[in-house]
């Protein structure tokens, strides 16, 4: 092993998070002397792509329950397991490289920040993104027809053009989506403003009429994880949802990095702070020592080497939140062809769709991935899932996973799970925290939120980092805006 | 590389990653290649994410994407993005230095398990100059002989002033046995530079030329094809695209 005690870091960043690899990114042309470091052998922490092998380690690393060793504060993953059926393999599954089960497969809107700064920091010419279709909700059986998911139309077109819906309701539906629209307008402030903590529903009932069925479409279409929206959280959800529509090209309003999620976006960012000069050791982990109050802060790595930083970034494992998500992800046998439907003319393929599922207490979310993510071999899918955590939360998962696989590939089916991945993770106080080791700070993320999309508010403590890392040297002009490097020529498949 | 007149060729791109030790000279290899330039006591490799080169063939063009470590080997810490899709694998070793042979074949092991099958790799043994045979390597490159006997006698250390430390019959073999193209080169004099990647493009097979994307094909065979990709920098990126046809 090389030496690494004598060089005096200005940065030692412990974690490859979403996170710490974009403050990676964003330090990679302020000739920064950075160590970024990984207890894992992979990318990502709690934002990783696992293979089945990495997924049985994690598993296995997180099978505890809340609580730790420290204090009051509960561990942020725990209660993992994995699974498959005995005969596995014999069913279908692949080697375990064929799969990259994402831990963060949040969609990611198209306006959201995170893409503007991958384009302005240049990062994201490594990342293939791939289109989020269509929405769906889970109708229970009734009447006698078998159960179903209906598809969200989620564009006016879209309104007018769908057979399932009463030419009455779609009037009322269409007041409410232009009102949406335009819903942070001094004209439009007024109708919500004064209901903005209460219930969506009853917003929805009040002001538009709305019936049951497209109630529920609208309540899906927010994200919400307990189901409850409230006017101002719920109406800012699907604002974002129809003004994300078609920013880069027609039928869809999110993205997904392919082969992984987040995880790509990590690897990509911590690439460009190795192009940068940033030194990266993977499967290594890193604890403070005891230092007097005038010295810089001492980490020792578990490769027995001691380097001295002047600023020193962790990442949260504990938090004192005691609220948590259940998250179950499973690879199916089938492609579920019929969730990917292109439904615009001139639309990219989609390989995500999204699927609510209504469940007591709070409703159950799935994000299906088509082999098109990279994620399972041609022929599979992964469908990850997501609920409030409870007692029963798991049960429920594997439940609503039975149920949506039924009604699309119906009651009669039998499409084998061949391989699932259980785990809770806690939703925290998502605060990030400085505290000072001698005259070093140490500045800890705190994890990303727990929400099915990504959101931008969990790059703030990206920047927050930034700035107290170069202090007077941040400009905010030139926060993740960089020029292309030498040789990054967009210039393509041209014939010359 | 001769330009030719005639009619375009077609142009594929094709993801080349280069693996091996600290200092064996990856970046000066493509350095040379692609700006015919070398820098005496480079220093690691710094603000290099990749370059770009094309090799014209009698056919076909071939636009190399070449990326280089940037460091990350060096505590074994490459990520899976960096082998993803790649087509073609420079693995260098210094024919001056044993470890690196080994360090190099652990490369290849590597790519043998993450990268997409049919990848094509080159074994390269660099700094030839130091060597014996840099005396007949210089007659074949142009101008820069002298330089290049001076550096063998300077830095070889041995009495002889060869430096080797690896037969090219022992390299050749173990190239042989994995199915590998085999090279021994000097980054410093040019020679057998451009030779490594022409043979690399002639070795890539013309069906993975058609996607514009890696083999890949074992792991995820897109049923959209490329159309299924989102371009950030907006639809209108898209129009531009379809405007080329090809």
């Amino acid at each position: 092993m090389e030496s690494l005690g004598d060089e005096p870091w200005d940065v030692v960043i412990c974690g490859t998070g979403l996170q710490q690899s974009l403050l990676a990114l964003a330090l990679s042309r302020s000739k920064k002397r950075i160590l970024h470091t990984d207890p894992n052998d992979y990318y990502g922490q709690n934002e990783a792509a696992l293979t089945l092998q990495d997924a049985e380690s994690f598993a296995a690393k997180h099978a505890g329950g809340a609580s730790s060793e420290v204090d009051e504060k509960k561990n942020v993953v725990r209660n993992a397991a994995v699974w498959k059926p005995d005969d596995a393999e014999a069913q279908g599954l692949k080697f375990p490289r064929a799969y990259s089960l994402a831990l963060a497969p949040q969609i990611i809107h198209t306006k959201s920040k995170l893409l503007s700064s991958l384009v302005s920091s240049r990062a994201y010419r490594q990342v293939e993104f791939l289109a989020v279709g269509s929405f769906f909700v889970y109708e229970p059986a009734k009447d006698g027809s078998d159960p179903k998911l209906s598809r969200i139309p989620s564009s006016r077109e879209d309104v007018f053009s769908s057979q399932s819906i009463p030419a009455r309701s779609k009037r009322s539906l269409m007041k409410f989506l232009k009102f949406v629209l335009d819903f942070k307008s001094d004209d439009q402030r007024p109708i919500w403003e004064g209901h903005a903590d209460s219930p969506l529903t009853d917003f929805l009932t009040a002001q538009f009429k709305l019936e049951d069925d497209l109630k529920r479409y609208v309540v899906a279409l927010t994200m919400a994880l307990d189901g409850k929206a409230s006017v101002r959280s719920g109406l800012a959800a699907i604002n974002r949802h129809l003004t994300s529509m078609g920013t880069f090209g027609p039928g869809f309003c999110a993205v997904y990095p392919k082969w992984g999620g987040l995880s790509e976006v990590a690897q990509v960012a911590c690439r460009a702070g190795a192009v940068g000069g940033g030194i990266y050791m993977l499967d290594t982990s890193a604890t403070v020592k005891p230092c007097s109050e005038n010295a810089k802060a001492s980490l020792e790595l578990s490769n027995d080497i001691t380097v001295e930083a002047s600023s020193i970034i962790f990442g949260q494992d504990t938090t004192t939140g005691a609220e948590a998500i259940s998250r179950l992800v499973a690879v199916v046998k089938s492609p579920l062809n019929s969730l990917f439907q292109v439904l615009v003319e001139g639309a990219p393929t989609p390989a995500v769709a999204v699927v609510a599922l209504p469940s007591a207490p709070s409703p159950i979310y799935a994000l299906v991935h088509s082999s098109d993510t990279g994620e399972c071999p041609v022929g599979q899918c992964v469908v990850y899932l997501t609920t409030l955590a409870t007692a029963e939360s798991k049960h429920g998962l594997e439940q609503a996973l039975a149920m949506l696989v039924k009604a699309v590939e119906g009651e009669e089916s039998t499409v084998p799970c061949l391989y699932q991945l259980y785990y809770e993770q806690a939703i925290g106080d998502r605060k990030s925290t400085t505290e000072n080791h001698g005259t070093s700070p140490a500045f800890s993320f705190p994890p990303l939120s727990a929400s099915l999309a990504f959101e931008d508010s969990d790059l703030e403590a990206v920047k927050t980092a930034w700035s107290l890392i170069l202090g007077d040297e941040s400009d905010e002009e030139t926060y993740l805006v960089f020029e292309d490097r030498e040789g990054a020529d967009a210039e393509d498949e041209v014939y010359e | 590389m001769a330009d030719s007149a005639g009619a375009p060729r077609p142009s594929s791109s094709v993801k080349l990653v280069l693996l091996g030790e600290a200092a064996v000279g990856k970046s000066s290899l493509v350095l040379r290649f692609v700006n015919n330039d070398f820098q005496e006591n480079k220093e690691p490799t710094i603000g290099a994410a990749f370059l770009t080169q094309k090799c014209n063939l009698p056919t076909r063009t071939i636009k190399f994407e070449i990326w280089d470590t940037a460091g990350q080997e060096r505590f074994a810490s490459l990520a899976p993005m960096y082998y993803r899709n790649a087509q073609a694998a420079l693995v260098v070793y210094d024919l001056t230095k044993p470890t690196s042979l080994i360090k190099a074949k652990h490369w290849v092991a590597e790519l043998q398990r993450q990268a997409s099958p049919g990848i094509v790799i080159a074994l390269v043994g660099n700094k030839l100059d130091l060597t014996n045979a840099s005396a007949a390597a210089g007659g074949n490159s142009e101008e820069e002989d002298e330089e290049s006997g001076g550096a063998a006698g300077g830095d070889g250390g041995d009495e002889s002033g060869d430096a080797r430390k690896i037969s090219t019959e022992e390299a050749k073999t173990y190239a042989e046995e994995e199915s590998l193209l085999f090279f021994e080169t000097s980054a410093k004099t040019g020679h057998n530079v451009s030779e490594v990647f022409t043979a690399i493009a002639n070795a890539i097979p013309e069906t993975s030329l058609k996607s514009t994307r890696g083999p890949g094909a074992s792991n995820a065979v897109s049923r959209g094809g490329d159309e299924q990709r989102v371009n950030l920098t907006g639809p209108r990126g898209d129009a531009a695209k379809d405007s080329c046809a090809c």
